[in-house]
């Protein structure tokens, strides 16, 4: 297996990780009243990948 | 009737706007991918994290396909099954917190078509995740491996659906028990921890437990299972998810009064 299709078959991993973090981040910005500071969220969502977007679905955003 | 397919209205648009719909598979697909993929690159990954002498030498022996798709199952097992817990921990619970329900419950309303479609709706979207996870490790399997037949795949993940059903019968009963999501999370990880447990145990000579249809999904991929404990596994799972809605049905109608105005 060379080179490109390696990382042509690496992507799917790196595009839903990107989806999963703007759809928390969009979601976090819309938010008027998430549960906890904004910049917190916005930093747990970054730098935490996979589990950063899950939590502030879950948590953040007050429907558990 | 009529009121089954209007709660799942509501449910489809729930999920829909807290995301799930789109979150859950997502960590599925991922979950699925990640297994086939750390395998292929173990050899770099172990040479780059360091740590070993110079020179040192490693012979890994090509995993065989089966092994990955069970390791993908395993995955499953722990993570998914967490995330899916995550996700439907407040299903009925967070309604009763947020008021959602009391808009529900001054209506005449019927408690097993509630529960239900709280039911259905979690078990589709729980499946779906888990059939779109295999079907990713399935493909990266494929690339980076091996082929299984297809057929063998299939008959796995079927197998493995009726666990996974069991699982979020388990979850949605107990968030309809619990005054909120965290408890229900708790007692739900707590039943699958005692399941566990009392298999690990005892199991050796119950060839008819519900605990052990994950094993018996992964004894497709080799060969086939033992049909008369299949069948009797699958039985017992059956009536104790029927049991579950049952109950689950009596307690959110017994705890309505628990909701807040």
């Amino acid at each position: 297996m060379d080179q490109t299709t390696l990382v042509l078959a690496l992507l799917p991993i790196l595009i839903i990780q990107l989806a999963l973090m703007i759809f928390a981040l969009v979601d976090l910005i819309k938010n008027p009243n998430p549960n906890g500071p904004k910049w917190m969220w916005a930093v747990l969502i970054v730098v935490i990948n996979i589990i950063g977007p899950i939590l502030y679905f879950v948590i953040g955003r007050r429907n558990y | 009737m009529k009121q089954f397919s209007i709660l799942m209205q509501k449910e489809w648009r729930e999920n829909i706007r807290n995301y799930k719909i789109y979150w859950v598979p997502a960590i599925f697909i991922l979950l699925g991918i990640t297994e086939p993929v750390v395998n292929f690159f173990l050899p770099q990954i172990l040479e780059s994290s360091g740590g070993l002498p110079e020179g040192a030498v490693f012979e890994f022996p090509t995993p065989p396909p089966e092994q990955i798709l069970t390791a993908v199952m395993e995955q499953f097992q722990t993570i998914g099954l967490a995330v899916l817990i995550l996700a439907y921990m407040g299903t009925v619970a967070g309604e009763r917190k947020s008021g959602t329900a009391t808009l529900l419950y001054v209506r005449p309303l019927s408690f097993p078509a509630y529960f239900l479609s709280k039911w259905v709706m979690a078990s589709a979207i729980s499946l779906v995740s888990v059939w779109v996870g295999f079907l990713a490790g399935y493909y990266y399997t494929l690339l980076f491996f091996d082929r299984v037949e297809g057929m063998e795949l299939f008959q796995m993940v079927g197998t493995y659906s009726i666990w996974v059903l069991l699982i979020v019968s388990i979850i949605v009963a107990a968030s309809a028990a619990m005054p909120n999501g965290g408890l229900a999370a708790a007692v739900a990880f707590a039943i699958y921890l005692i399941l566990q447990l009392t298999d690990g145990l005892f199991g050796a000579a119950w060839s008819i437990s519900p605990v052990k249809l994950p094993q018996y999904a992964a004894a497709w991929l080799a060969d086939s299972p033992d049909s008369g404990s299949l069948a009797g596994a699958i039985g017992i799972t059956a009536l104790i998810i029927l049991a579950l809605l049952v109950f689950g049905s009596w307690i959110s109608w017994k705890n309505k009064a628990k909701t807040k105005v």
